[in-house]
């Protein structure tokens, strides 16, 4: 999967989890719990749930501090590195 | 212990069958429904799961009077409507309790969620003497536990229709949240939730109201409790933390009830606010990793705590994770529907 499939994805699952179609069209560098998407325990946690059953990464049990939160693009890179060191 | 029961409607808690009715629909079965209303005043939510057309649910909200916190009505398995209202509602399968006259449909709930208390009509008749069923604290909260999960059914409700960021729909709901010293009349509310809580929980030891009362009675302890109410409902008191010297929350809950609302934002960014007026170089909030918690880590990663890198490894389940938060940079902001009062 490429760096701008899972981007894309996530993207999605993003505008569907904070019930916003305009977070669809965030960059890469956006802060995922600054203003613009404003992820929170409740949008966080139903965000790991889709991530876990798309891409089959598990990011609350591989990442304890949640630094793959960071931005849209730290997630993409923690999703592809933890599906290519599973391989 | 039991927090939810889901009952089925058909010859269950209706004394007959929902479509077979010519013109008015059964009567509640009234012995049932006693056992609801006791079961309801013990804090125990209701909900219901049953194979009709989605106006049986609120006929049967109306011919009960019952609060139901959920409903889930269609033609698909039971098990897979029970596993819908237990994420819904945030429970874990071994706090729901499912009722229901038909011995296929409890076979099936049975065999695909083992953990889930499967009655018959005549066995939950009985249920208000058993354990399970009678919690040893009742809150004034507890008790309207029932009627705010049907608050909270029409504020989701509402959330879904609202175009806006989650902090505009807060806004909008007039959503108040109230941060201040904790007073001898709310230990028992507190102890409740750290008994209760699992997603949002720093620990998982109740903490007895002997160790509340102590942290009142000692002025260099902290308890401060939370409160919340926006104009679908009231939920009273929903979260604590109690900070010991050091400026150390050696414990943080609240209630899931509160998800989503931006309590533990605001709680947090409170105490940060707080151990930086003292003088704190960072905030300190130990914290046990479980399968359950994971809500409560994205809320302290979203307020910039970090735990150590060692602590990435697995490490010792029993053992608590040191999560701080540096205070010398920019603070977590309040949000500004909350409103935080000072000790005297």
């Amino acid at each position: 999967m490429t760096s701008d499939e899972v981007l894309s994805q996530l993207r999605s699952i993003l505008a569907g989890v904070t019930a916003r179609p305009e977070v669809a069209a965030i960059a890469p560098e956006t802060a995922l719990f600054g203003p613009e998407v404003g992820l929170d325990s409740l949008t966080g946690t139903l965000l790991l749930v889709e991530v876990q059953q798309r891409f089959g990464v598990d990011v609350a049990a591989e990442d304890l501090n949640l630094d793959s939160l960071a931005t849209l693009a730290t997630l993409a890179d923690f999703i592809i590195s933890q599906i290519t060191s599973h391989a | 212990m039991i927090k939810c029961v889901i009952w089925d409607i058909d010859n269950t808690l209706l004394a007959g069958t929902y479509l077979e009715a010519a013109s008015q629909p059964p009567p509640p079965d009234q012995g049932l429904l006693a056992v609801a209303r006791e079961l309801d005043g013990r804090g125990i939510v209701h909900a219901l799961a049953s194979k009709n057309p989605a106006e049986a649910a609120d006929y049967v909200a109306r011919a009960t009077g019952l609060p139901f916190a959920a409903a889930e009505c269609g033609w698909g398995r039971k098990s897979e409507a029970i596993g819908r209202i237990i994420g819904d509602l945030g429970l874990a399968a071994d706090a729901v309790a499912f009722v229901d006259d038909d011995m296929l449909e409890r076979a099936e709930v049975a065999a695909a969620l083992p953990e889930v208390l499967v009655l018959t009509p005549e066995d939950a008749a009985e249920a208000v003497s058993w354990p399970v069923f009678s919690p040893a604290v009742i809150t004034a909260e507890g008790r309207r536990r029932g009627q705010m999960y049907a608050q909270r059914r029409r504020r989701q409700e509402e959330a879904r229709a609202f175009g806006g960021s989650r902090d505009d729909f807060l806004r909008d709901a007039g959503t108040e949240v109230l941060i201040a010293p904790a007073g001898p009349a709310d230990l028992p509310r507190l102890h409740e939730l750290s008994v209760r809580t699992h997603q949002f929980n720093t620990g998982t030891e109740p903490v007895t109201q002997d160790r509340l009362a102590a942290a009142l009675a000692d002025d260099d302890q902290r308890l401060t409790a939370v409160w919340l109410r926006d104009r679908f409902g009231d939920d009273g008191l929903v979260g604590g933390a109690l900070t010991e010297p050091g400026w150390t929350v050696s414990r943080l809950v609240m209630s899931c009830r509160a998800l989503g609302r931006g309590v533990l934002d605001a709680l947090l960014a409170a105490l940060c606010q707080q151990a930086a007026a003292g003088g704190a170089a960072e905030l300190r909030v130990p914290c046990l990793i479980t399968d359950r918690n994971v809500p409560l880590r994205l809320a302290l990663a979203a307020a910039g705590f970090r735990a150590p890198a060692s602590a990435a490894a697995p490490a010792d389940p029993g053992q608590p994770v040191l999560f701080t938060r540096r205070l010398d940079g920019p603070l977590p902001v309040l949000p500004d529907w909350a409103t935080v009062r000072e000790r005297p």
